[in-house]
């Protein structure tokens, strides 16, 4: 994204928050005047005047679990997540949503407003307290604002229509992709890369929104469908883990290619409604092979994709390689392969599919990824993806402690949360559906009684009672 | 319909064209004048060249120019032409050089440079255009390289194939109030036969009631080591060789053969690889590849017939000629880069057929170190190979023949002696010389009687090569012509290093029956009084050195105190023996 002021904002914002991490640290371990939290103020205050200066000002707001400087979303990694998560929950204990730094702020106004970040949390209205304690210091160029008021920078129509259109693209080039592979044509990689490019970038400004797409069971075949989430679970994780845009993208590819080896597997196989008989089975479990000497003959690549080679000859392969292909030859499954692997089976054992069983609540195949070792996942890149998808991830079906139907429609940003999600309630206690489907963040909890206002007792199968959770994620 | 996607998301809007008249047409012409000319710099010039450099700061003071005027610049872009607004701002006089077909050819249909262009983003936007320049067909596309490259101050709007018979996916109406009651329904039937029920098939959902886990953060969120155990995996991730993994896989499925298509598939996807390693200097895979190979050709029963004829096709591929001269260009020229190590690991599964053109390369690299590599490989590929050898000695290229002559002496194949022979009457001296070296080696009497006839060869090191020969092999028939040769007007004329070697050689093989030749020509006098040059009697001195008996030795007595200091010295020598 470009900046009138010539500023890499991703950058500078990054560095702004490590600053104000620091200084927060310091702060935490000396008093004021000792020489660290000089420096670690005198920083800041540098790193601060620079952009406001290009930028006429600076706001830095917290919205889920992700932070912005003015309309640039701060990139979580890895190499941040600490610095990010410490941060935010500075600010969430005092009910701050965003801080705005005006022109002219002076090196001195730091100290009092980070020793007050410090401080423990005032009562039932945090933010209230902290806005009038901060009222009585000399800071007069930082304004806050609470959490309530800080939204979603974007307009949720406008992403989820991005989201729509992105998702939908990626299908059709995925169906045109395998169809043509099928029919033994060449394949436009140069429109199977522009996909993935999209998705990619999707899933860096637009999470969440993404993630609702993958709710969609009836959008088009399920090999199709299942590809591109599968690229998108698996950019989400590999976003998570650190991997920068052209990695994900290297990801991407190869997560959409995952089971192209299943182009070459009798289409009777594929689509069998019922099981499958052993010697059925045993052709299918070549698809990892067959999609390996696929992608040797298709054309488009710059260099020969041994990574995504790899990610589909693997990715039926256990961590104790038990799993299919059989090795013979000493193996570690890549963690590109790893993460498409997980991506996979969290797709996979959440849909209704041909030849298979009966598909499980999204939570019940994450608990099962993670806790049954003969699954044989990588279960670090497991527990990423609840990370992501939180203990129940969009698109479950759950039934709440008032006995009404709801539809888990967005995470829980806070990690100690994750199990407490945003849900859109779509029927009464008794089964009537809601005109207007009503939106319940589940970690609030009632003033009177502190206890949480609904809680979830039950997850249940949407596929299996023909409930379609995306006329509730989509509308 | 296509749509025109813009890098940033948005529609590129149609509508009449607009005429500013404000617009800095001419400036923005300039602009790209100069672009041009940087862009050509770019490509001509190395980093930190000047002109270069003076070419990125003109293009760099126009842009900051045009700020003052403009908060962006937006042109449009047909095949041979940039836009402003409507107007004509770059025109290429050929598609070769046209920046406007640059774009346009991989549907980029507008272009936005924004303030900060200028900064270090202006060399990396070269850059694109550079890669764009060297794109093939068959690989990425500009839109491609400018995803990757992810540049803030230019953005760019292209024709949006994808965009084609997309329908977006709309929410539908909602379940009926029926489906819903029936979910509630049947999940608390549900509950209650899970009650009733302990076990349950092992594919089947567990009852998905909340459990006190759920909650548990430890249980889903990551710690601080398996942070840092994530990081090392993405850094091993990175560094990782695919290629071996891929190839693993390849072998693991070549061995199985039940699948003979298969098997024909994938030694076809081999044979592929292998000159694509090498091309990009990967002697390691590629010598992966040719180990497995050769390791499955001798399994029974893996390949059948036809897979056992492929592999030996690829095999001896890697020993043609036409190969193996590309990869020693490729160790000159750097593509490949491997220590003596991998490169001998690599050269150890060449056969037979390999050997003249390693042989011509190890006898003619300049580098020490590759000359000693491809000499060792050579000889490795010998040993399996001697009836190989044998047939080398018959190779037109002489560098091919004299190398093989020497190799046939290091390895002393003795049944080489008659080619050897033939070889001392080779047309290139060189030949004639490693064949007499060889012999030297083989200690062949076969060879020592030709060896006689090279006494008198027009190459002068053949001559004394020769000599030493016959003289190493005591070969006592020679004596009559070494005795000729030293009694002769020839060897007078030859140099310091000749006349050594024949009177020695003549020493040598003479015996006893040499020293009143060589003591007259050592100590005698002519009719007039004079000596034998200097040269000639120090020789003559080596030579009965090289007798040593009782009677050359009082010959050689008597020169001990010779007034001629060369002479003297060198009888000093023979006397005690110093050879």
């Amino acid at each position: 994204m470009a900046h009138e002021s010539g500023l890499n904002l991703q950058e500078e914002g990054r560095r702004l928050l490590a600053s104000l991490y620091g200084t927060l640290n310091a702060l935490r371990l000396y008093p004021v005047e000792n020489e660290t939290v000089q420096q670690a103020i005198s920083d800041l205050h540098r790193l601060v005047e620079r952009i406001v200066e290009a930028e006429g000002g600076a706001e830095v707001r917290v919205v889920g679990d992700f932070f912005f400087l003015n309309e640039t979303r701060l990139r979580l990694d890895l190499s941040n997540f600490s610095t990010f998560g410490s941060f935010a929950r500075a600010l969430h204990d005092h009910g701050i949503g965003a801080v705005e730094i005006l022109p002219g702020i002076e090196r001195s106004e730091w100290a009092p407003f980070i020793s007050m970040l410090l401080r423990g949390p005032g009562g039932d209205l945090p933010f209230e307290t902290f806005r009038d304690r901060f009222a009585t210091t000399p800071v007069e160029h930082i304004e806050l604002r609470p959490l309530s008021e800080v939204d979603e920078p974007k307009d949720d129509a406008e992403s989820l229509t991005a989201a729509k259109r992105t998702y939908a693209q990626s299908v059709k080039v995925a169906k045109d992709a395998l169809g043509d592979m099928r029919l033994g044509k060449a394949v436009n990689v140069r429109k199977v890369k522009r996909a993935v490019q999209g998705i990619v970038d999707q899933v860096l400004s637009n999470e969440s929104s993404m993630v609702t797409m993958t709710t969609l069971r009836d959008f088009d075949e399920y090999t199709f469908t299942h590809s591109v989430n599968v690229c998108i679970f698996s950019v989400i994780i590999g976003q998570r883990i650190g991997l920068d845009r052209l990695q994900l993208y290297e990801l991407g590819l190869g997560a959409l290619f995952h089971d192209v080896g299943k182009q070459r597997i009798d289409l009777d196989i594929i689509n069998k409604p019922t099981g499958l008989t052993e010697e059925e089975w045993r052709e299918l479990m070549e698809h990892p092979t067959e999609g390996l000497l696929i992608l040797f003959q298709m054309q488009g690549f710059a260099d020969v994709p041994y990574r995504q080679m790899l990610m589909a000859y693997e990715h039926h392969m256990k961590t104790d390689l038990s799993g299919y292909p059989s090795t013979k030859r000493p193996r570690e499954p890549t963690l590109f392969s790893r993460i498409v692997s997980v991506a996979d089976a969290f797709d996979a054992g959440t849909s209704v599919r041909s030849y298979q069983y009966e598909p499980w609540p999204p939570d019940a195949v994450l608990q099962e990824m993670r806790d049954n070792p003969k699954r044989g996942f990588d279960t670090l890149l497991v527990k990423v993806l609840i990370t992501a998808t939180g203990v129940y991830p969009v698109g479950t079906l759950v039934i709440l402690d008032t006995h009404e139907l709801a539809v888990v429609s967005q995470v829980n940003p806070d990690l100690e949360l994750l199990h407490r999600p945003k849900v859109r309630v779509i029927s009464d206690p008794v089964g009537l559906p809601l005109s207007e489907p009503v939106t319940l963040d589940l970690s609030d909890d009632d003033p009177a009684t502190g206890a949480p206002v609904r809680q979830i007792i039950k997850t249940t199968d949407p596929q299996k009672y023909g409930i379609r959770v995306s006329d509730y994620l989509l509308a | 319909m296509n749509e025109f996607e813009r890098s940033s998301g948005d529609s590129m809007e149609g509508g009449d064209v607009l005429w500013d008249d404000a617009l800095p047409v001419e400036d923005v012409r300039q602009l790209f004048v100069t672009l041009a000319k940087a862009f050509r710099a770019y490509q001509l010039y190395d980093d930190n060249n000047p002109v270069r450099r003076r070419f990125l700061e003109g293009l760099r003071t126009e842009l900051q120019r045009l700020w003052t005027e403009m908060d962006r610049i937006v042109v449009t872009v047909d095949e041979d032409h940039f836009y402003l607004d409507g107007r004509e701002v770059y025109r290429s006089e050929s598609r070769a050089d046209s920046l406007a077909f640059l774009f346009f050819k991989d549907g980029v249909r507008e272009i936005t440079f924004l303030p900060g262009v200028e900064g270090d983003e202006l060399e990396r936007f070269l850059g694109v255009l550079q890669r764009a320049r060297k794109l093939v067909p068959e690989g990425d596309d500009l839109l491609t390289v400018l995803w990757e490259e992810d540049l803030r101050f230019f953005e760019y709007q292209y024709v949006d194939l994808m965009a084609e018979g997309v329908t977006l996916p709309e929410p539908g109406a909602g379940n009926s109030s029926a489906e819903l009651q029936a979910v509630l329904e049947a999940e608390d039937e549900a509950d209650e036969a899970d009650e009733a029920e302990s076990g349950e098939a092992d594919e089947a959902p567990p009852p998905q009631t909340v459990k006190q886990d759920d909650f548990n953060p430890t249980l889903y969120a990551l710690d601080p080591r398996e942070m840092e155990t994530l990081r090392s995996e993405v850094r091993k991730e990175l560094a990782r060789d695919t290629r071996s993994d891929v190839l693993s896989a390849l072998f693991d499925r070549l061995e199985e053969h039940h699948d003979r298509s298969r098997q024909t598939e994938i030694l076809r996807i081999l044979s592929t690889l292998l000159p694509n390693f090498l091309s990009r200097g990967a002697i390691v895979p590629a010598t992966r590849v040719l180990e497995e190979l050769r390791t499955l050709e001798r399994r029974d029963g893996v390949l059948d017939e036809r897979g056992l004829t492929e592999v030996g096709a690829m095999l001896d591929a890697v020993s043609a000629r036409d190969t193996l001269d590309e990869l020693i260009k490729a160790l000159y020229d750097g593509t490949i880069k491997a220590t003596p190590t991998q490169l001998a690991g690599f050269l150890t599964y060449l056969r037979g057929a390999a050997l003249p053109a390693l042989l011509h390369a190890s006898e003619t690299v300049e580098h020490k170190e590759l000359r000693s590599v491809l000499r060792a490989a050579v000889q490795g590929i010998a040993r399996k190979n001697r009836a190989a050898v044998l047939t080398l000695l018959e190779e037109d290229d002489p560098v091919v023949a004299a190398g093989t002559a020497r190799l046939v002496g290091d390895m002393q194949i003795t049944e080489a002696g008659p080619a050897l022979a033939g070889l001392l009457a080779h047309d290139a001296a060189s030949v004639r010389l490693a064949a007499v070296e060889a012999a030297i080696s083989l200690k062949a009497s076969t060879v020592a009687g030709a060896l006689e006839h090279t006494l008198d060869d027009p190459d002068r090191d053949v001559r004394v090569a020769a000599a030493k020969a016959l003289g190493t092999l005591k070969y006592r028939p020679a004596a009559r012509a070494l005795g000729g040769i030293a009694k002769g007007k020839d060897i007078r004329g030859a140099d310091i290093g000749e006349k050594v070697a024949v009177f020695e050689a003549y020493g040598a093989v003479a015996g006893d029956e040499g020293v009143r030749l060589l003591d007259g020509l050592l100590n005698g006098k002519s009719l007039f009084g004079k000596r034998e040059p200097t040269e000639v009697r120090a020789a003559a001195a080596l030579g009965l050195g090289r007798i040593g008996t009782a009677d050359a030795k009082e010959s050689l007595r008597k020169a001990l105190d010779d007034d001629d200091a060369v002479v003297r010295s060198n009888a000093n020598r023979a006397f005690r023996r110093e050879d």
